[in-house]
């Protein structure tokens, strides 16, 4: 269909797969080394086994931080999926100023340390006796705190693509402006939000600095749990763990891609 | 009503039959519902703890003593801006940011092209699931794979030596290079994941004019399809360096605590030393630097957006 | 000193605070979390026999990881057993800012395992732990500890090891003989320590003071010190240390025994260079805090009395290569083989630094020591 002149130039290639090259050599060496037939952390590994897989799988300390990482990032997306979502739309048709101000706001937990709003959060629900401190849900407030912004950054986007014309035509025809909207603005920036969720769940997943000091007793997100693991032992274990991780943002990503097509995914046309 | 909705699916895809009838635009009734819910949960559950935390910044400093007493005082601010340990760490931060985000610009801008780009949707999905894989690296774990690679003993190294191009092994990390490279594997995925989305709205036709009309491809990308994408440049290095100078566990695992940057200092003072009061005033440094650098990028982009009209 | 209760609003304030949340309607989830009753928390005693918590649940801070599931294997799970309780666990280390954060009335733990320096400083920074003298009144195996175990005036210490150098046995370097070779200029470049407010950095930063200086307390030569030591490797934690030296990256660090012969069991080409001069220890202890609702500090009792118990410390010393500090304990044979012995002479000589008067100047320390490691 479209002839030679639309293939991108070849300095693109070259830099696309230097990124490539950074992003994808430590996954690489983490998958090795979690596959390593050794007794301790070795690179290149001492022949390939799948003895710290199986350690992995019979961790009591591991496996339930795993589970417990994935209803935790789960809960984080359903909520700031659908409060980051409402507070996009609010932004981008209430325009003016104090749109603008609200907009900066919710982009303030992205600029502090994580550690910072984590210890700050967690004083705050000690000190005032809020029945979440040192809970499941004290953790998924600070979880959805951090991921918000992602998706109302996402959702706006999309937004700016979308175009008002279509939902002016359905409300001439009698539709009131909620039914416009369900019915023909929130199909259309789907794309948009599917990319936001996606990208609150896998922030969550990998949270380490808010957890930090919001984390529960007994039960632990991945990340910390991997961390006071190491802090004491360097095991493959965790590099197996690792595996699991990364294992579960290709699959999430293989589901998105069904469900919403990432050439709309990311807005385009 | 159902059946009124249903036929208003059809009629998007017939503009025509809505001309003649003016749009009337009014605004959304109990519009602010929508932003009610993340504003309320953002007051209680950010505002509050942070402006708490801040607040005691203007306290006195004491060892394992938490709380906001009326005696203010300057003193945790003179400290920061006498001392060069904490002084430096500012320009330290700000400059790591800077070089972070150029360096994901740099590396990510090529691949968020030719992402955006491609045709093929499984090669679509393939590529960002390389792009997103590397973002569920648990950073202690990447610390370990950094290690192999960057080490005195790493792979890099032993390349480099076999080759005869050095003769003592670099200093890959443990340093502000170590740090560096850290931060741009943690924060390349979200640079490409802003960029993808603002080159696909360029329509590829843009570039094909101005090729027709004989620039060259580099004019061509030069002027057409990168000033087009200058709201995702900016919108990705605002995001690329907040996430970099606010990063605690990259410094602290890749320095080698060489690399002393103010999110290090924010929790060695109140994790470990317990001086609350001298943490979170260098914590509202690091937050007004931050704010400094989102005012910049209004700036900008405000600039840019005027340029353009 | 100022009075610390007065500048404390949002441990004084909480009822106030309490009050304007149950007006917001948030406190009315039905949880709470102030039903202690501390007028007779004082009068618990633990004689050290098994009885019937009900099914209360008591928190305890220690290590994460492989330490927690030994921890559960030899101890944890046969403790809730038998005491029909639940053990809640927590390994995210850093505990002082959490005891802060609660204030001494409402602590996070009712057992905390800790180094001891953060144990001082938690100490100092309120009124959080039960008084040494009525924690071992009420621990029964407390009598057979050697009296190194109670040598810290806050818990009881249950297990240690000896701070040593770790060095390569494959550099065909001379391995090191004396404190001092650390800096030897064989190790250039090669070195390895930990991050300033890390236990073994601080025990080996004073050790440096004692070794270059007039005493253990003398900074300015112990500053000189880690000045001459650099370019050094520094660490956050041990874990990375262990792999930083099997990699060869670090050719000599600050190290514990235990951590050393176990990597030796491993196969890795490492030993242990011990020091004499003084003899420091890396301590695990203990303690109980002070404000509990009866049935929880009796549970924390019993819980410290289990940890003192001769065959616990013998179990876990086979894991990690630790020793006990009870008299009867027995050592793995992993240690017995390096010349370990638990007797009144291998215990008399360990030396714990004055940590209340390093915790006066760490401000300064932890200042001037970060500015030479970042130099």
């Amino acid at each position: 269909m479209r002839d030679s002149n639309d293939a991108i130039a070849w300095p693109f290639y070259v830099g696309s797969a230097l990124a490539l090259i950074v992003l994808v050599v430590p996954v690489l060496i983490v998958i090795l080394t979690g596959l390593n037939a050794g007794d301790y952390m070795t690179f290149p590994p001492q022949g390939l086994s799948l003895r710290w897989i199986k350690s992995f799988l019979t961790s009591p300390t591991f496996v339930p931080a795993y589970l417990f990482s994935f209803g935790l990032a789960a809960a984080t997306m359903a909520i700031a999926t659908v409060i980051g979502t409402m507070a996009a739309i609010w932004i981008q048709r209430r325009g003016g100023r104090l749109a603008k101000i609200l907009r900066g706001l919710f982009i303030l937990p992205l600029v502090l340390p994580g550690v910072v709003i984590g210890l700050a959060l967690y004083v705050f629900l000690i000190s005032t006796g809020l029945p979440l401190a040192r809970t499941f849900y004290g953790l998924l407030v600070g979880h959805v705190i951090v991921t918000t912004p992602l998706v109302i950054a996402t959702v706006t986007a999309a937004l700016v693509d979308f175009d008002r014309s279509l939902e002016d035509a359905a409300r001439s025809l009698g539709a009131t402006a909620w039914q416009a909207f369900f019915r023909i603005t929130l199909p259309l920036i789907s794309g948009g939000i599917g990319a936001g969720a996606l990208f609150a769940f896998i922030v969550s997943f990998g949270q380490f600095e808010v957890s930090l000091f919001l984390s529960t007793p007994d039960l632990q997100p991945l990340p910390i749990a991997i961390y006071t693991s190491l802090r004491y032992r360097f095991e493959p274990t965790a590099a197996a763990a690792g595996i699991f991780a990364i294992a579960l943002v290709v699959t999430s990503t293989v589901i998105s891609a069904r469900l919403v097509n990432f050439r709309r995914l990311f807005g385009g046309r | 009503m159902a059946a009124a909705m249903s036929k208003s699916d059809a009629l998007v895809l017939d503009p025509a039959r809505s001309i003649g009838r003016r749009p009337v635009r009014r605004p959304m009734p109990k519009l602010w519902l929508l932003v009610l819910p993340a504003s309320l949960f953002f007051l209680i559950f950010f505002i509050l703890p942070v402006a708490s935390l801040l607040g005691m910044s203007f306290n006195k400093t004491i060892p394992g003593v938490l709380g906001f007493s009326s005696a203010l005082t300057l003193d945790n601010y003179v400290r920061i801006f006498t001392r060069s340990l904490y002084f430096d760490a500012i320009f330290r931060s700000v400059g790591i940011g800077v070089l972070v985000s150029l360096v994901c610009l740099l590396l990510g801008y090529p691949l968020a092209y030719v992402i955006a780009r491609t045709k093929v949707p499984a090669r679509v999905t393939v590529l960002t699931i390389l792009v997103l894989s590397s973002m569920q690296l648990d950073m202690v774990i990447r610390l370990y794979g950094l290690m192999v690679l960057l080490g005195d003993n790493g792979l890099i190294n032993q390349m480099l030596l076999a080759s005869g191009l050095v003769s003592a092994p670099l200093h890959l990390m443990y340093n502000t290079f170590g740090v560096v490279v850290g931060l741009v594997q943690v924060t390349l995925p979200f640079m490409i994941m802003s960029l993808i989305g603002v080159i696909r709205q360029i329509p590829p036709s843009f570039e094909e004019a101005a090729r027709s009309l004989g620039a060259s491809r580099a004019a061509a990308f030069r002027h057409v399809a990168l000033p087009l994408s200058m709201p995702g440049i900016l919108s990705g290095s605002l995001l690329v360096f907040a996430m970099s100078i606010s990063s605690y566990v990259v410094p602290a695992l890749m320095g080698g605590w060489k690399v002393l940057v103010l999110p290090i200092h924010v929790y060695q003072q109140i994790a470990e030393a317990g001086r609350w009061q001298f943490g979170a005033a260098i914590a509202a440094v690091l937050f007004l630097t931050s704010l400094l650098a989102v005012i910049v990028y209004d700036r900008a982009a405000a600039y840019i957006a005027g340029g353009r009209s | 000193m100022t009075d610390r209760k007065d500048r404390m609003p949002f441990v004084a304030n909480r009822r106030q605070i309490l009050k304007a949340s149950a007006g917001l309607g948030l406190a009315a989830t039905g949880v709470s979390l102030f039903n202690i009753n501390h007028a007779f928390s004082k009068d618990v005693s633990y004689d050290g026999q098994p009885f019937d918590a009900g099914g209360a649940t008591i928190t305890i801070a220690e290590w994460g990881g492989f330490w927690q599931e030994t921890m559960r294997k030899h101890l944890l799970d046969k403790f809730e057993k038998d005491f029909n309780c639940k053990v809640q666990y927590d390994s995210s280390f850093p505990w002082f800012p959490k005891f802060v954060a609660s204030g001494p009335k409402n602590p996070p733990y009712a057992v905390t395992n800790w180094n001891l320096p953060e144990m001082f400083k938690t100490a100092k920074a309120g009124d959080y732990f039960m008084p040494q003298d009525e924690l071992i009144a009420n621990v029964p195996n407390a009598k057979g500890l050697w009296p190194f175990a109670k040598q810290n005036s806050i818990g009881l210490t249950w297990a240690f090891s000896r701070y040593c150098y770790v060095y390569r046995t494959d550099t065909g370097l001379q391995p090191p003989a004396s404190f001092q070779d650390f800096w030897d200029k064989r190790y250039a470049g090669k070195r390895g320590t930990y991050v300033t407010t890390n236990t073994l950095q601080m025990v080996f930063f004073l050790t440096a003071c004692g070794a270059y200086g007039k005493d253990f307390y003398d900074y300015d030569a112990g500053y000189d010190a880690m000045k001459k030591a650099m370019p050094m490797k520094v660490s956050d934690f041990t874990g990375n240390m262990q792999a930083l030296v099997e990699r060869g990256e670090v050719e000599i660090a600050v190290q514990n025994d235990g951590e050393v012969y176990l990597q030796k069991t491993k196969g890795i080409p490492v030993d242990v260079y011990l020091w004499d001069n003084p003899r420091p220890a890396l301590t695990q202890t203990k303690t109980v805090s002070r404000y509990l609702d009866p049935v929880q500090k009796k549970l924390a009792l019993a819980l410290v009395d289990r940890t003192m118990d001769p065959a616990f410390q013998t179990a876990v010393g086979e894991v990690f290569f630790y020793r006990p500090t009870a008299r009867d304990a027995k050592l793995p044979k992993g240690l017995i083989d390096q010349g370990v012995k638990n007797d009144a002479d291998a215990l008399k000589d360990l030396w714990i630094p004055d940590w209340n008067r390093y915790l006066e100047d760490e401000d300064d320390i932890v200042e001037t020591v970060n500015g030479i490691f970042a130099s």
